[in-house]
């Protein structure tokens, strides 16, 4: 075991091939205080009380949908990950034959910075371009860039299933991107898996682009290449691993790492990352938008899809690209957008699983007014991610308060 | 009616820090307190991220993305467009039916919150 920002991580790469065979996080039993915390935010239950002692466990990696949100709530640091490919990455990058490729998520930026002392939720977009060319990655590409990519994809997809309504692509169409709304939904509610966007999200979109494309424009030889996601994220660490995700011929992701791996990397290579200069990406896969940028947060990839939406249905140039009414930070949102020359297109976003269940019982039934619905897993969207730095004020520990430690053992608060 | 500060009597005064301390102790805030802490540091994140896309980005639409009109562009490498041919074997996937697996963790006798 080893702990990386306060997240204890057994280090090893995965088990199997298979990722559906074993969960990303487990429970440390000498550490759990059975206070119950983990249950309670997991989204679907999977992770309870076994035995007398009410110790906790994930019973079942088939239900469990590898968030993460148990261990950003644990008080004890009792969750850890099972899965780490930090130390094949290391030995990658020391490789002279590989070709290491960076694919950072928007939200990664936003959360980067933390480790470091900085205020919580600065920017540090330009600094992390920089720490992983000090790192060594050979090609510094951007999941922002399939960011972009996706809205141009999904948003036409939209489009198609507004014009052309059929069986096996009905409305409304459901967001793609997050990887634990997808094992969700393929598990508990299968039957609308023809309303889900048959696009992969950013990070499978960026892996085959990188051997293919990427690999013509830079004449590397995609066989030399490693493609390294990094994520604010559990679950994509799952969604790399699927086995249908080999698109260009190889593995499209080779290794998915996290936020707090990343800043774990970071330091152990003693680099300054606050005094860091504000770098570019390289070209090709590099360049992003504000839209790609708002994928880091709930309603993000609704408001960045209308601002395509818009201009192709009505013909006309969106002059204020902020479309406030679809910004949500907790429960659902539902707007009516008015689009010239085509009408309202309606839409709902929600982020939390239990929000997200209410808009699927409402498609099942039949009884959904709705165009578009975006779905995230953890609450507030991405920078609230399961792979993202902690929340100082959530372990006991960090709270330095042992009076807190004995109210909630007395009182069984949380 | 609202009370000015100078209108809160004694017995007004100890009934609220009598009932404030008995929250203090037993915590019954606790919860709901650290829910609020939470979403005020998720708030921070959220914050920063429209703050981004409003003041560094100088692009804030994924079609005026140059690099995104180069790949789609007539002799790009996607350039049958969205939804097109090369993104369907690239871009696009397809997804698997898991319910007989968690058929199976409901016969195991395992309760899930749906």
């Amino acid at each position: 075991m080893l702990e990386i920002e306060k997240v204890m991580s057994t280090g090893q790469l995965p088990k199997s091939a298979d990722p559906t065979t074993y969960a990303m996080v487990q429970v440390d039993q000498d550490k759990c205080e059975a206070c119950g915390n983990c249950h309670e935010v997991c989204p679907t239950g999977v992770i309870q009380a076994v035995g007398s002692d009410g110790k906790h466990q994930v019973v079942d990696p088939a239900a469990c949908i590898n968030c993460g949100q148990c261990l950003l709530n644990c008080p004890y640091g009792a969750i850890y990950e099972q899965v780490s490919f930090v130390d094949e990455i290391l030995a990658k990058i020391k490789d002279p034959n590989t070709i290491v490729v960076s694919m950072p998520a928007p939200a990664v930026r936003y959360g980067l910075g933390e480790p470091f002392g900085m205020p919580p939720g600065t920017y540090v977009g330009g600094k992390m371009h920089a720490a992983l060319r000090k790192l060594g990655f050979d090609l510094i590409w951007d999941n922002e860039f399939t960011a972009d990519v996706t809205i141009m994809e999904e948003g036409t997809e939209l489009i198609n299933r507004i014009a052309k309504p059929d069986k096996k692509h009905p409305l409304p169409q459901f967001t793609s991107c997050c990887p634990g709304w997808v094992k969700f939904v393929e598990t508990f509610y299968p039957e609308l898996l023809p309303n889900v966007s048959t696009c992969k999200s950013p990070i499978g979109m960026l892996g085959p682009l990188a051997k293919t494309y990427g690999a013509q424009q830079t004449k590397t030889d995609p066989k030399k290449m490693y493609t390294v996601s990094i994520m604010p994220c559990i679950a994509k660490k799952f969604e790399g691993l699927r086995p249908e995700m080999n698109a260009s011929g190889y593995r499209d992701t080779d290794a998915t790492i996290t936020t707090r791996e990343l800043a774990y990397m970071i330091k152990k290579a003693g680099i300054d990352f606050v005094n860091l200069p504000e770098v570019q990406p390289d070209p090709i896969l590099g360049e992003s938008t504000g839209a790609a940028t708002i994928f880091a947060t709930s309603g993000g990839v609704m408001e960045a899809a209308l601002r395509l939406a818009y201009e192709v249905l009505s013909g006309q140039k969106l002059t204020n690209p902020d479309i406030k009414a679809v910004r949500a930070s907790e429960g659902i949102v539902t707007a009516s957008v008015d689009v010239p020359k085509f009408g309202k297109v309606n839409v709902a976003v929600a982020s939390g699983l239990d929000n997200a269940v209410k808009l699927c019982e409402e498609v099942k039934a039949g009884k959904s007014k709705h165009h578009f619905i975006e779905i995230m897993t953890c609450p507030g969207g991405c920078v609230n991610g399961g792979g993202q730095p902690l929340d100082p004020n959530i372990r006991v520990s960090d709270a330095g308060s042992p009076l807190l430690k004995t109210y909630k053992k007395r009182f069984g608060m949380c | 009616m609202s009370n000015t500060i100078k209108e809160v009597t004694r017995r007004c005064f100890l009934k609220v820090a009598g009932v404030a301390t008995v929250m203090t102790v037993t915590g019954i805030h606790f919860v709901d307190t650290a829910k609020a802490a939470a979403l005020d540091f998720i708030g921070k994140r959220q914050t920063s991220v429209y703050n981004a896309d409003a003041n560094i980005y100088a692009v804030r639409k994924s079609q005026d993305n140059p690099m995104v009109q180069k790949i789609y562009a007539k002799d790009g490498f996607l350039h049958d467009g969205p939804c097109g041919h090369k993104s369907h074997d690239l871009l696009h996937t397809h997804y698997t039916d898991r319910s007989a697996e968690l058929k199976k963790v409901r016969a195991k006798g395992i309760k899930l919150k749906l």
